[in-house]
C-alpha cells in the first residue's frame, strides 16, 4: 500500500523528485505510469479536451518536469502538512479578498433576474421553474464567471466592471446548470435535492421535463439577446456536452487506463465544460486576444474538474444532511468515480462490480467499505489539488487585480469545502 | 462497446419513426391522419420540388454513437407499457406516412420566396435547388425539435406505475431513455441553430421551443379523461392550439425568411402562413372522427377536440355535463359513439369545419402574395388540402 500522499510532497521538497513524481501520480500501481492522459489538463494545450491526452508517461513527465511551477518548491508552495485534507493560501490572507464577498454585489439580483426571464404565463409552470431560484445553490458558477469577467476587464484595461452581456453570461450559466439538474434527477430518480424534495418528486416526471426544457429555452433566447454569435456557439456547445456526458455514464469501460481516461472526459463533459466555456464566452466579449480567452477557458476547466473530483470524494466522506442530497449516490446509479477507481488498484476484487455496476447486492456497501479503507479518497483529492494549481498558474497569467486573486483563493475554497 | 453497423441501423430506423407516434388518442405527426391518395402525392410532388426526400433529413445526427446507444436499450423496452416503445412500433408500421411536413414546408417556403437581390452580396451561400444551405439546416434544425418533444411526451410520471415493481423498473427506464435522446435531439439543435449565424434567428426558435413547452404544459394539465375544463372557447383554444402545434412551424417559416434577409413583410407573411396552416390542419385531424363514414373502426377522441369544445361552448355547460352523463354506461365509462352522435347532432361540427376552412383560407391569402412559383403551387395545394374532407 503507497504512503498517504502528503508524503510525497516532503519528498518533493528534498529534491527526490524524478521518482517520486512518477509515484505520486500513480502511487498505488507498482507499474511503470504507462496509463493514458491520466491529468489531462496539466498539460496545457488547446480548447479542445481531446487533443490534451498525451497518452505517453514520458512526454507527460517531460512536461511536468520542464514547468518549473509544478516541481521546484517555492517558498510560496503549500508546506507538507499532516492533514491531508487541509488547504493552504498561497497568499498571505489578508491580501486575498474573499470571492464570495466580491462577488455578491454582482450576484444579489442574479436568482431575480433569472426569474424575471422565466416568461410565463400558467402560475404552475412558473412555479415549476423558479424552484430551483430561490438562492439556496451555491451560485460557484455564476460566482467563478462575474469575477473572471472583472479580472478580464482589468487585464483589457478596461474598468473591472461587467459589461451587460457578462451579466447575463452569469444568468446563462446558472440556467443551464439548473435545467440540466432538473433532468439528471429524473434520469437517476433523485427525489431530493438543495435540501428539498426535487421537482420530480414533487410535481412528477413529465412536468419535470418540461421545465428543464423551459429553462433551456430561456437560456438560449438570453444568450441570443446579449447578440454575439460566437458567444451563443460556444455556450450552445456546452448543452452538448451536457447530454453528451450523461450519454457516457450510460457505458462502462473494461480496461482499467480506459476507465480513468473515461472517467475524467466525462467529468470535462458533465461540470467542466459548462465552466470552462462561461469563462471563455465572457473573455471573448471583452478580449479579441485568443491567448486571453484561452487562459480564462483553462481556469475554468481546471477548477470545474476539480470541482467535481472534490464532489466525488464528498459523497464518500459526507453525510447526507451536510449534502441536501444522500451520499453514495454515486454507487447506488452504477457510477465508479475517481475515489472508486483509485481504489480498485489497491482492492481488485472491486473490478467486477465496477463491470456489474454495483448491482449485486451488497455492493454499495462492501464497495465502500474498500474505498475507505484505501486511499482511493486521498488520491482522487490530491488530483483535484493538482488541477487547482493549473488553474492557478493560468490565472495568474492575468494582470493582477483583487478578482483574479479572488479566483486564486477560489481554487482553495473548492477543494476545502464540506458540501 | 463498439457499435456494429446494424445496430446503427435500427437506432436510425428508431429515432426517424419516433415522429410518427402512435398514441392512442391523437396523433401528433402533422398531415398523417389524412390517408387520401391525393394527398401522398401533393407530398410527393412538393419533395420533388425542393430536391430530394425529406424523410431523409436528420439521419445525420439520428446515426451517432449515442443515439445507437440508446437504441439498443430500447430493446429491453419490448414488451414493456412505456409510450416510447408505441413510438418506435409506428415506424415499422408503414414509412408511407412517414413524413416529415415541417421541414418540407419551410424548405418550400425558402424557395417560395425566392433569392433576395438587394441582399445578394450579403450572403456568402449558394443555392441548391432554389433553397439556401442555413435554410435547409434550419428545416432540419425543426424537425429536431418537433421529434425531441415527441420522445418527451413519452416520458410517464413514475407514481402511476408504483403498484408493481417489475412494471415500475421499466418505467424508469423507458423514462431515462426517452429523457436522454430527447435532450440529445434538443441539443443538436442548439448547436445547429448556433451555426446558422443568426442570433435573431436563435431567438426566435428559442421562443417556439419555449411556446411548446407551455403548450404541451397546459394539454397535459387539464386533459382528464373526464374533460372538466373550465370554459375553453374559440379564442383560447386557438391560442392554445397555437402554442402547441402551431409556433413551432410559424416562427420556423419567419425564420427562414430571416435567414435569406427578406423584408419584415415576408416574415410576416411566412409566420401567418405556418401559423394558418398549423391550426387549420389541427382542426382537420380534430375532426376525423367526425366527418368520417366509416363505422366499426374502435372510436375514441379527446374531449379537447376541437368539435366537442366548440359543442361544450354552445351548448353550455350544464347541457354538457347532461351530455356526458347520458354517454356514460353503468361501469362509468364513456361510450364515445353515443357522445359523438350527441356532438354531431348540435353545431360544434359545423363551428369546426367552418373554422377549419377559415384557416386554410388564411393561410392561401398568406401564400399568393409570393410571386407565383412551382413552389408557391405546392404550398397553396397544401393549404386547400388541409380544408378537404
Amino acid at each position: 500500500m503507497a504512503a498517504p500522499w502528503w508524503r510525497h510532497i516532503t519528498r518533493w521538497k528534498r529534491g527526490c523528485w524524478s521518482s517520486a513524481v512518477s509515484e505520486t501520480l500513480w502511487p498505488v500501481t507498482g507499474r511503470s505510469a504507462s496509463s493514458s492522459g491520466f491529468v489531462p489538463g496539466l498539460v496545457g494545450g488547446s480548447s479542445e479536451p481531446g487533443n490534451e491526452v498525451k497518452p505517453s508517461s514520458q512526454i507527460f513527465s517531460k512536461s511536468l518536469l520542464s514547468d518549473v511551477s509544478l516541481i521546484r518548491p517555492r517558498p510560496r508552495l503549500p508546506v507538507a502538512a499532516l492533514q491531508p485534507l487541509c488547504c493552504r493560501s498561497t497568499h498571505s490572507d489578508a491580501k486575498l479578498k474573499d470571492p464570495f464577498t466580491l462577488a455578491q454585489k454582482d450576484l444579489t439580483t442574479l436568482y431575480d433576474d433569472i426569474k424575471k426571464e422565466l416568461f410565463v404565463s400558467r402560475t404552475e409552470l412558473k412555479s415549476l421553474c423558479d424552484y430551483y431560484f430561490d438562492g439556496r445553490g451555491k451560485a460557484i458558477r455564476p460566482i467563478i464567471v462575474v469575477l473572471m469577467a472583472r479580472a478580464l476587464n482589468v487585464h483589457s484595461n478596461r474598468s473591472g466592471d461587467l459589461l451587460p452581456g457578462q451579466r447575463a453570461i452569469a444568468m446563462i450559466t446558472e440556467m443551464i446548470h439548473t435545467a440540466s439538474l432538473v433532468h439528471d434527477d429524473v434520469i437517476d430518480g433523485s427525489d431530493a435535492r438543495r435540501g428539498k424534495q426535487s421537482l420530480n418528486q414533487v410535481w412528477g416526471e413529465k412536468k419535470a421535463i418540461l421545465a428543464g426544457d423551459f429553462i433551456l429555452s430561456a437560456a438560449s433566447m438570453a444568450l441570443a439577446r446579449i447578440g454575439n454569435i460566437t458567444v451563443v456557439k460556444v455556450l450552445s456547445q456546452v448543452i452538448e456536452d451536457l447530454v453528451r456526458g450523461e450519454f457516457m455514464q450510460l457505458g462502462s469501460k473494461e480496461n482499467e487506463n480506459e476507465r480513468f481516461k473515461h472517467y475524467l472526459e466525462k467529468t470535462f463533459k458533465k461540470t467542466a465544460s459548462l465552466i470552462a466555456n462561461s469563462c471563455k464566452a465572457v473573455s471573448i466579449l471583452v478580449n479579441s486576444d485568443p491567448e486571453v480567452q484561452e487562459i480564462a477557458y483553462q481556469y475554468g476547466k481546471n477548477v470545474g474538474i476539480a470541482f467535481q473530483l472534490v464532489d466525488d470524494v464528498l459523497d464518500f466522506t459526507s453525510g447526507a444532511e451536510q449534502l441536501g442530497k444522500p451520499s453514495a449516490a454515486d454507487l447506488k446509479l452504477g457510477l465508479a468515480t475517481g475515489p472508486v477507481l483509485f481504489a480498485c488498484q489497491q482492492f481488485p476484487e472491486l473490478h467486477a462490480m465496477i463491470m456489474r455496476r454495483f448491482s449485486s447486492k451488497g455492493d454499495v456497501d462492501r464497495a465502500w467499505q474498500y474505498v475507505l479503507k484505501s486511499d482511493g479518497v486521498q488520491q482522487t483529492t490530491f488530483l483535484a489539488r493538482r488541477y487547482c494549481q493549473e488553474a492557478i498558474r493560468q490565472v495568474s497569467l492575468l494582470r493582477p487585480s483583487p478578482e483574479r486573486d479572488a479566483l486564486i483563493r477560489l481554487t482553495e475554497l473548492v477543494l476545502s469545502r464540506d458540501k | 462497446m463498439s457499435v456494429s453497423e446494424k445496430d446503427k441501423m435500427f437506432a436510425a430506423a428508431c429515432l426517424k419513426l419516433v415522429r410518427q407516434t402512435v398514441s392512442s388518442q391523437r396523433t401528433l405527426s402533422l398531415f398523417s391522419s389524412t390517408g387520401s391518395s391525393s394527398w401522398t402525392k401533393v407530398v410527393s410532388d412538393a419533395e420533388k420540388i425542393v430536391g430530394y426526400p425529406t424523410s431523409f433529413m436528420s439521419l445525420r445526427c439520428l446515426l451517432s454513437d449515442e443515439l445507437s446507444n440508446v437504441a439498443m436499450h430500447i430493446r429491453k423496452l419490448v414488451g414493456t407499457q412505456h409510450p416510447l416503445l408505441n413510438t418506435a412500433r409506428g415506424f415499422v408500421y408503414d414509412s408511407k406516412n412517414n413524413l416529415q411536413m415541417r421541414g418540407l414546408i419551410v424548405l418550400l417556403l425558402s424557395k417560395a420566396a425566392g433569392p433576395n437581390h438587394a441582399a445578394a452580396d450579403v450572403l456568402a451561400q449558394d443555392m441548391v435547388s432554389g433553397i439556401y444551405p442555413s435554410q435547409r439546416n434550419l428545416a432540419e434544425i425543426v424537425e429536431l425539435i418537433h421529434t425531441a418533444f415527441l420522445v418527451h411526451r413519452g416520458v410517464v410520471n413514475l407514481k402511476e406505475w408504483s403498484a408493481s415493481d417489475g412494471l415500475l423498473k421499466d418505467m424508469e427506464f423507458g423514462n431515462k431513455m426517452a429523457v436522454l435522446s430527447g435532450d440529445f435531439l434538443l441539443a443538436n439543435a442548439c448547436t445547429g441553430l448556433a451555426q446558422l449565424n443568426n442570433t435573431e434567428v436563435v431567438e426566435l426558435i428559442s421562443s417556439a421551443i419555449g411556446d411548446v413547452v407551455q403548450g404541451i404544459y397546459y394539454e397535459n394539465h387539464s386533459s382528464a379523461e373526464d374533460g372538466l375544463i373550465d370554459g375553453v372557447d374559440v379564442t383560447s383554444w386557438e391560442e392554445q392550439t397555437f402554442l402547441t402545434h402551431g409556433a413551432l412551424l410559424a416562427k420556423s417559416c419567419e425564420a427562414a425568411m430571416l435567414l435569406a434577409k427578406h423584408d419584415k413583410q415576408s416574415q410576416t407573411l411566412a409566420h401567418l402562413y405556418g401559423k394558418h396552416l398549423s391550426l387549420g390542419h389541427k382542426l382537420n385531424s380534430d375532426l376525423q372522427p367526425f366527418v368520417k363514414g366509416g363505422v366499426g373502426e374502435p372510436l375514441t377522441f379527446s374531449l379537447n377536440a376541437a368539435p366537442v369544445v366548440f359543442h361544450r361552448q354552445i351548448v353550455g355547460e350544464d347541457r354538457w355535463h347532461q351530455h356526458l352523463q347520458q354517454a356514460t354506461t353503468l361501469r362509468n365509462q364513456l361510450d364515445y359513439s353515443k357522445l359523438l352522435a350527441t356532438v354531431k347532432s348540435e353545431k360544434g361540427v359545423r363551428s369546426a369545419l367552418d373554422l377549419c376552412c377559415f384557416h386554410s383560407n388564411k393561410a392561401l391569402e398568406a401564400i399568393k402574395a409570393f410571386p407565383s412559383s412551382e413552389a408557391r403551387a405546392a404550398l397553396e395545394n397544401i393549404a386547400f388540402a388541409v380544408a378537404k374532407f
